[in-house]
């Protein structure tokens, strides 16, 4: 049986999607079998991301009230044959969802996948909610700033509240990601501080991201950061996956990581 | 005759320096909309006019009369052996413990006491008509009707102690113990200087 894990954020922008897109090629490159699936029901993005955007012809609301199989919509990567994608619909709207057809779709993708990655929609409306519905574990992706860290503190909330599992007794398990780190802020104060933002969220941190120009860019051309592994980021992104596939891989301190002009001076002086 | 008995909430202000009275109310207006305001001092145009713009009710220097201890703003017809007993009031009712994190969008209500070993985030509240005690940071909102708090809180806090807003500069960096006495609030760190550790 696979493991069903929600990628949130409640705050938009945050890097919900990309992480979502990297972890995907990440566990797949690990040898596990991995689907990801966008949850962001009217606006789809993630096919975008692994570069996929031509061979979406079914989507996930096709299969739920269509009677498509999941095997004819999901789509093969051409980046590792261990990984699957479900589109979302863009001509439907969230009010489509039904927690019944959720669960059997979500059901039907755990016997087939290892890892099942639902990338949940910005906010905290019934989308939202239905993609946390069925998920056994939680990633809360924010960014080192006060509006991300307290719009994750409300989703947790809710996925502490309205989630399945909680419902039956169970807890959920949550990780927090902070992405789009800068070192040179960090170094130079202007930043929140990780410890503060494990202080305020409360949840274990499976890994941070430094922020990365070469992300953007390679969202653009479909191919995720993670296939670039000279990139800081990359290697980041790597190592989360590696935790989320149980194994134990050593924290890098992102922040102090910089190869800027003050990190050369402090270099000499250690 | 036909009368009626009505208990008022009163909040008594004395009328020094017009602008920090004006600014007090600025900032405070809304938790006094159902209070009536009295105000010892020279009778001034400037307030009034100040204060019926605001819709305020308020009284120009009148003896209220007032019990010992404005912390009860309720009274409850009690049973006589109960009356014999002495008045002091019980310093714990339903306590309830809970080591819960108050996230943003959470709002906790509470009839009784209530001791929290875990944060309120900013975005989260806490309603409560008994003792309040936090042992870790306040960063969000807290209603407190009871004989006294403790807590330490930031300055993104917004802390009301029997509706009048605390200025969170008094709540920093220990905790602290608020409480009424004598009508005034008396805000005391919890933990003398470790200057000789």
């Amino acid at each position: 049986m696979g493991i069903v894990i929600a990628v949130i954020s409640g705050k938009g922008g945050v890097g919900k999607t990309t992480t979502t897109a990297n972890l995907g090629v990440g566990i797949a490159q690990n040898g596990k079998k991995c689907v990801v699936v966008d949850f962001d029901i009217g606006q789809r993005n993630l096919d975008m991301h692994l570069g996929l955007e031509n061979r979406v012809v079914y989507d996930m609301v096709h299969v739920m009230d269509d009677g498509i199989s999941l095997k004819q919509a999901l789509i093969k990567s051409k980046i590792t044959p261990n990984l699957s994608f479900l589109a979302a619909s863009q001509t439907k709207d969230k009010s489509v969802l039904e927690s019944e057809k959720i669960k059997k779709m979500v059901e039907e993708l755990k016997q087939d996948f290892d890892f099942v990655i639902l990338d949940a929609p910005a906010g905290i409306e019934s989308g939202y909610e239905h993609t946390i519905e069925f998920a056994d574990r939680a990633i809360v992706v924010v960014n080192p700033e006060v509006s991300s860290i307290r719009d994750a503190d409300r989703a947790i909330g809710i996925l502490d509240s309205k989630s399945q599992k909680v419902k039956e007794g169970q807890e959920v398990e949550k990780y927090l990601i902070i992405n789009r780190i800068d070192p040179k802020m960090v170094q130079s104060g202007e930043m929140l501080s990780s410890e503060d933002i494990l202080d305020i969220l409360n949840i274990p941190l499976i890994g941070k991201i430094p922020e990365d120009k070469g992300i953007i860019e390679a969202s653009n051309q479909g191919k995720p950061i993670i296939l670039s592994q000279d990139a800081a980021a990359a290697q980041a992104y790597t190592r989360i996956a590696r935790r989320i596939c149980d194994e134990k891989v050593d924290f890098v301190d992102v922040e102090n990581d910089a190869k800027g002009f003050m990190s050369k001076i402090k270099g000499i002086f250690k | 005759m036909k009368t009626k008995q009505y208990s008022v909430k009163v909040f008594e202000v004395v009328l020094e320096d017009e602008e920090r009275f004006i600014s007090f109310f600025d900032k405070n207006y809304l938790f006094f909309q159902n209070h009536l305001i009295s105000i010892i001092g020279q009778k001034n145009d400037r307030i009034e006019r100040y204060l019926q713009e605001k819709a305020l009710r308020y009284v120009f220097n009148v003896d209220i009369p007032k019990k010992s201890t404005p912390t009860q703003t309720q009274m409850t017809p009690k049973i006589p052996e109960e009356k014999k007993q002495p008045k002091e009031k019980p310093i714990q009712k339903n306590l309830q413990v809970l080591d819960k994190l108050i996230r943003s969008g959470q709002e906790l209500n509470i009839d009784g006491d209530l001791l929290l070993l875990n944060r309120v985030n900013s975005g989260g509240s806490i309603i409560i008509n008994g003792t309040l005690i936090i042992t870790q940071v306040v960063d969000g909102s807290i209603r407190c009707n009871g004989n006294f708090m403790m807590l330490q809180a930031s300055n993104k806090a917004n802390i009301v102690f029997h509706d009048v807003e605390i200025d969170n500069s008094f709540l920093q960096d220990k905790l602290n113990r608020v409480e009424l006495i004598n009508d005034e609030i008396v805000i005391t760190p919890v933990l003398k200087e470790k200057s000789w550790v």
